[in-house]
């Protein structure tokens, strides 16, 4: 009972903290970007920075009009943002704040991140199918080809820290780190590199991000929707991503260790790093086609983590 | 591969090229052609403006509409009765300026000139005259004087 | 338009609409697309959303009265539409030109086409990469190359892309002084920054693996259609307006021709790339040995039947930022012209789509359309 209530009122702080960071993990990105490409981000809304501008944002999706096309199929296209909403929220029951903060200490909390975060493709491809249009059909049989041919390699990139620690649990891997898993000799560095870029595959973003938003077709799966529930498919994404960076951390990072300052603050910290690397990444590079992508998931990720795996497996004997 | 994302973080260290309009405001070169007019008056208050209709002759898209005047005025020089200029279809040649033999006409440097309604660009004589008294620190530097002068093939002695 | 699904040997083939309004396809242009999966079978392309009727209005406005017009063509380079109007108009009536106007023709030429070059390049990566991604980078650090230009031919002309520059027997404004002082920090500027983005977008191999081998043009095909400047250039013949049969002053310049013998769309790509270099050279050369002297043979213009003409009929063309821009007056003695017919290079490097696009992918309709770097003011006038 006691355990009960306790992960109760975790859950919902939890919750509020990750909604503000989400809101403002927009405004981040458009400053970021904004100065790598020789202007400035947002600036008007709350003068001189632009601070404000997340609240506009959201109470400007809320108070617009939602119009629905008519030959939709009603109870999938309904339920499609709320299919890609929740298991984004879910994947922070099972990541560790700090020592003691955690919703719900599984010893399997690895698997559990895994399964969830493949549920959200589905909420996709509903989306795609219950608009009656050809383009967001075409996008989102796109997303899916390209989602299940980069699960592998980034199940076999995660699995490199948890044979290094010995456990599936969050607490046990950051708990055995001590020195941090990315400075291993060789596996590490290997494991970190097939980390980000399978996980900017799972997140549909560049160089990877065909599904979304094409030159082609103009917004990808979401192209059907308005207001309130465009603004869940927004937040889910963002919600996604800033769960893949907590668990980069976690894996690869030395999760909430470190001098001075408390454990959450550190975990959060280290997260928008992280966050911010994979920004960058976004913000440099053009996008990929289709075929060139399925061929370099198939053909040169998967044989390459195959063979990191085989050689972790062999350092762990040889401990 | 890599030098992309150092490009891209050498360019984070740049200074921003963004002018922060309405706050600040651009510095407009002498020369801009931005299609606003007006009709120059003279050091005694009287328009310049002689109703030759050399600017109507000569305007590609004929926005201009001049009708003279039957009697003369207090200086002994014709004055245009009516003259109307139709901003929405002016493409900013300043051929016009330059035929003008009298400097009557010039432009005006200034940006955000936009109306809520069409009638409103529709500009008449005393509109004009006013455009005068309002922007006379930034008449162009380019008067029918100064083109015709510099186009002048000079002889060569 | 609708769906029509075609069944036949149980496949199911695709109409895909690209539509007049569409975020990638450079202006108005409509394509019909028979798609089976994601390869093309069969591309219908529709044009003439943006026809103003430039040619019948030659015939009712005097020839000063037309060149303000004649801006408007090819609205990214607007020195290449003057050019040869008043080239034939000239040879027509017999004006010379003299040497210090011929000079600042050639410099806004060039000034031009490094302009036009910077947008192919923006939009080009914009279309492959995307507005919120590495596409939008790029295009964002060609345009503010491009505001330098434009701000230094503001200075000059008064005006930012519709110069109204060139008029007959020479040019219209003189340059300011500071002129060459502003033009040599932009040019050691510029060679800077050119190096910094041939590396970024050249080391990236999912820019090769999406332009190498993509839209292949044969040479004989290009030939057949008419096509010319860097499109045909870039399928291996070796051929420009400039060294073939140089007008103006272009004698006087030590400069190279690119040429690239694949035909797909990096060879393309290439040829402009070096083409922007090669226009450096030419402004460095210019701007150094600018004679004195007026800059009109004739007395400023007062009214419109300002020019003459005898009988007869003239064809002058000039190398434009796409390919041979040419003009053919008929004249019958009097002030207006006959007719007036424009050779826009655009027209004719459009036409070869429909080979170009059977057998390629959906994803490979925005890189191929980039490459011929349409303008639609060109095609429909």
């Amino acid at each position: 009972m006691n355990a009960l209530i306790n992960s109760l009122i975790y859950g919902i702080i939890i919750l509020l903290i990750v909604f503000t960071i989400v809101a403002y993990l927009t405004w981040i990105e458009r400053k970021f970007a904004g100065r790598m490409q020789s202007r400035i981000g947002p600036y008007y809304v709350g003068k001189p920075h632009g601070w404000l501008q997340p609240i506009a944002d959201v109470l400007k999706l809320i108070l617009k009009e939602e119009i629905t096309p008519k030959n939709v199929d009603k109870l999938i296209y309904n339920l499609a943002p709320f299919a890609v909403l929740t298991p984004s929220l879910l994947l922070f029951a099972v990541l560790p704040f700090s020592e003691k903060i955690i919703i719900s200490n599984s010893s399997v909390g690895i698997l559990i991140f895994l399964a969830i975060s493949s549920i959200i493709i589905i909420g996709g491809f509903m989306a795609g199918w219950a608009s009656n249009s050809k383009y967001p059909l075409i996008s989102a049989i796109r997303g899916g080809a390209q989602i299940v041919s980069y699960e592998i390699p980034l199940l076999f990139s995660i699995i490199v820290p948890c044979l290094l620690a010995g456990s599936l649990n969050p607490l046990e891997i950051v708990k055995k780190q001590k020195i941090w898993f990315i400075l291993y000799p060789f596996v590490g560095q290997i494991s970190f590199l097939i980390f980000l870029i399978s996980g900017l595959a799972e997140e549909n973003r560049t160089p990877f991000d065909i599904p979304e938003a094409e030159s082609e077709l103009v917004a990808g799966y979401t192209v059907e929707y308005s207001s309130m529930k465009f603004a869940m498919f927004y937040a889910g994404e963002y919600a996604h991503l800033l769960a893949l960076s907590g668990l980069g951390t976690i894996l690869f990072l030395g999760g909430w260790k470190g001098p001075f300052l408390p454990g959450p603050i550190w975990f959060i910290i280290k997260s928008i790093i992280l966050f911010l690397i994979l920004l960058w990444i976004r913000w440099s590079y053009l996008r990929i086609r289709i075929d060139q992508l399925l061929k370099f998931s198939w053909k040169f990720l998967f044989p390459v983590s195959v063979l990191n795996l085989l050689l972790t497996g062999l350092i762990v004997i040889l401990r | 591969m890599v030098k992309a994302l150092y490009i891209t973080l050498k360019n984070l260290f740049r200074k921003p090229v963004t002018v922060m309009y309405p706050d600040k405001k651009r510095e407009m070169p002498k020369r801009m052609r931005s299609p606003l007019f007006a009709l120059t008056k003279d050091e005694d208050g009287i328009i310049k403006c002689i109703a030759c209709k050399l600017c109507e002759n000569i305007c590609p898209s004929n926005v201009i509409k001049v009708l003279p005047s039957k009697e003369k005025n207090e200086k002994g020089r014709p004055y245009p009765e009516e003259y109307e200029l139709n901003l929405s279809a002016c493409l900013a040649c300043e051929y016009c300026v330059q035929v003008c033999p009298d400097d009557a006409i010039v432009m005006i440097r200034i940006f955000g000139w936009a109306t809520k309604n069409k009638e409103d660009l529709i500009l008449k004589k005393e509109k004009l005259l006013e455009n005068y008294e309002k922007y006379k620190d930034l008449i162009s530097e380019c008067t029918g004087e100064f083109l015709r002068k510099m186009q002048t093939p000079r002889r060569q002695n | 338009m609708e769906v029509k699904r075609i069944e036949s040997n149980g496949f199911e083939e695709l109409w895909v609409n690209m539509g007049p309004q569409h975020p990638a396809s450079h202006g108005v242009f409509r394509m019909q697309i028979k798609v089976d999966g994601e390869v093309i079978k069969e591309v219908i392309p529709h044009i003439g959303y943006l026809h103003r009727g430039v040619e019948k209005l030659g015939e009712f406005l005097t020839p000063v009265q037309f060149l303000p017009v004649l801006d408007r063509n090819d609205y990214l380079s607007s020195v290449s539409n003057e050019f040869p109007f008043a080239l034939a108009i000239e040879k027509l009536a017999n004006i010379s030109v003299p040497e210090r106007a011929e000079y600042l023709r050639v410099i806004a030429a060039e000034l031009m086409r490094i302009s036009s070059h910077l947008v192919f390049f923006g939009t080009f990566c914009l279309d492959m990469g995307g507005a919120l991604g590495g596409g939008s980078t790029i295009f964002l650090y060609a345009f503010r190359e491009r505001e330098k230009i434009l701000d230094i031919l503001e200075k000059w002309t008064g005006s930012r892309m519709h110069l109204n520059l060139i008029t007959f027997g020479g040019v219209r404004y003189d340059i300011y002084p500071g002129f060459d002082k502003d033009l040599k920090d932009f040019l050691k500027d510029f060679e800077n920054k050119i190096k910094e983005y041939e590396d970024m977008i050249e080391n990236n191999p999912v820019f090769l693996a999406r332009t190498k081998k993509v839209g292949i043009l044969p040479k004989e095909i290009a030939m057949e259609h008419g096509c010319s400047g860097p499109v045909l250039r870039g399928s291996g013949i070796k051929f420009d307006l400039r060294k073939a049969k140089p007008y103006s002053v272009y004698n006087k310049f030590e400069f190279e021709i690119p040429s690239f013998p694949d035909g797909d769309v990096y060879s393309r790509y290439k040829v402009r790339l070096m083409e922007m270099k090669e226009s450096i050279k030419i402004l460095r050369q210019a701007i150094d040995g600018i004679p004195s002297g007026p800059i009109n043979s004739l007395m400023p213009l007062k009214v419109k039947t300002h020019i003459k003409l005898k009988e007869g009929e003239v064809y002058e063309a000039v190398e434009s930022p796409r390919g041979e821009n040419g003009v053919y007056i008929v004249s019958d003695g009097k002030f207006g012209l006959y007719r007036v017919k424009l050779r826009t290079p655009t027209f004719y490097n459009l036409s070869v789509i429909p080979y170009l696009l059977k057998g390629a992918l959906i994803a490979d309709v925005v890189a191929i359309l980039g490459s011929l770097d349409p303008v639609f003011g060109d095609v429909d006038r």
